[in-house]
């Protein structure tokens, strides 16, 4: 029966993991990143765990502002209608 | 009363105690227990080699830490596996069949794993949510392509062994009311079907055993993520 040319268990519950794994055992492609890693790029990179998780905190804060602002808003302009059918 | 082809899901009571409870405890009074002997007899050995087995080869992928969810892991798997079997039996409940026991199992233990893994490697946890080299226009996307599938886990496991156990038994109901209705009108094709309705239970004793296997199996993967 032919095996699967993958030798690793391969973590299948995430689609996006399934596929690095395809490429660093099939392809060798070790997701090495092109150049140095300076700047901020030292801190937001998707190299590094780090700088996963840190791209990750900082898209999960903007939504969370982008939430809050809007909410803000929302509650702002309702106030707003009722004083002015109040007057 | 007309009968549906869906009353056999309904959870039944009598005089107003819930039978399920007794359908949900009755795999825990089927299995022996271990004796206090040196060697047990054949039916304990053997159900001790299939845990055993079946636990040692779970646990492979996990590390030390998540071998403390081997009991509760194999105890599920049982579970699972005896109310899937005894549900193919004519005339009785499948609780399995219920989508909120299904939840119940699947949301706390999915859960749990997740915050096992916020707790104890928090930049681990966080950064599985963005794959490897992802180029930088499409990583919010992913993130929250990623941070969805998250959270769809819980529903997909539950929901899958529901629909596999209630798709299942209403197909051989369906068949098994086709054989009934085709028998007194034309024989040969109840016959044929009778045959077709035999390979229908086959596979839904595979399907009962192989969902139930599948949800420890994705339950363990998930606990191998995070701890």
């Amino acid at each position: 029966m032919p095996t699967s040319p993958v030798k690793t268990r391969i973590p299948l519950t995430s689609f996006g993991h399934l596929i690095t794994e395809v490429k660093r055992q099939l392809f060798k492609n070790d997701a090495t990143p092109p150049t140095e890693l300076t700047g901020w790029r030292t801190y937001f990179n998707s190299y590094t765990l780090k700088g996963r998780r840190n791209f990750v905190l900082a898209t999960y804060s903007v939504l969370a502002l982008a939430a809050g602002v809007y909410t803000l808003r929302r509650h702002k302009k309702e106030e707003h209608e009722t004083t002015s059918a109040a007057t | 009363m007309a009968m549906s082809f869906f009353d056999q899901f309904a959870s039944s009571s009598c005089m107003g105690v819930p039978l399920i409870a007794i359908a949900i405890a009755l795999p825990w009074v089927m299995y022996p227990t271990s004796t206090s002997r040196w060697i047990n007899n054949r039916l304990i050995t053997i159900q001790g080699w299939f845990i055993n087995r079946f636990t040692n080869q779970l646990m492979l992928p996990l590390s030390m830490g998540g071998h403390k969810w081997a009991l509760l892991l194999a105890s599920l798997m049982v579970f699972l596996i005896t109310i899937n079997m005894i549900g193919l039996l004519p005339y009785t409940f499948t609780p399995t069949t219920q989508l909120s026991l299904n939840m119940g199992f699947a949301v706390p233990l999915w859960l749990a794993t997740v915050i096992i893994g916020m707790r104890n490697q928090p930049t681990v946890a966080l950064g599985h949510l963005l794959p490897e080299g992802t180029p930088i226009p499409l990583i919010p996307v992913l993130i929250i392509i990623e941070t969805i599938s998250l959270f769809i886990r819980p529903l997909a496991l539950g929901v899958r062994l529901t629909a596999n156990l209630t798709a299942g038994h209403l197909l051989i109901q369906l068949i098994a009311t086709a054989v009934f209705v085709l028998l007194p009108m034309m024989p040969t094709v109840a016959i044929i079907t009778a045959a077709i309705l035999f390979l229908l239970t086959l596979l839904e004793v595979a399907v009962a055993m192989i969902q139930a296997y599948v949800f420890v199996l994705l339950l363990s993967l998930y606990l191998q993520e995070n701890v």
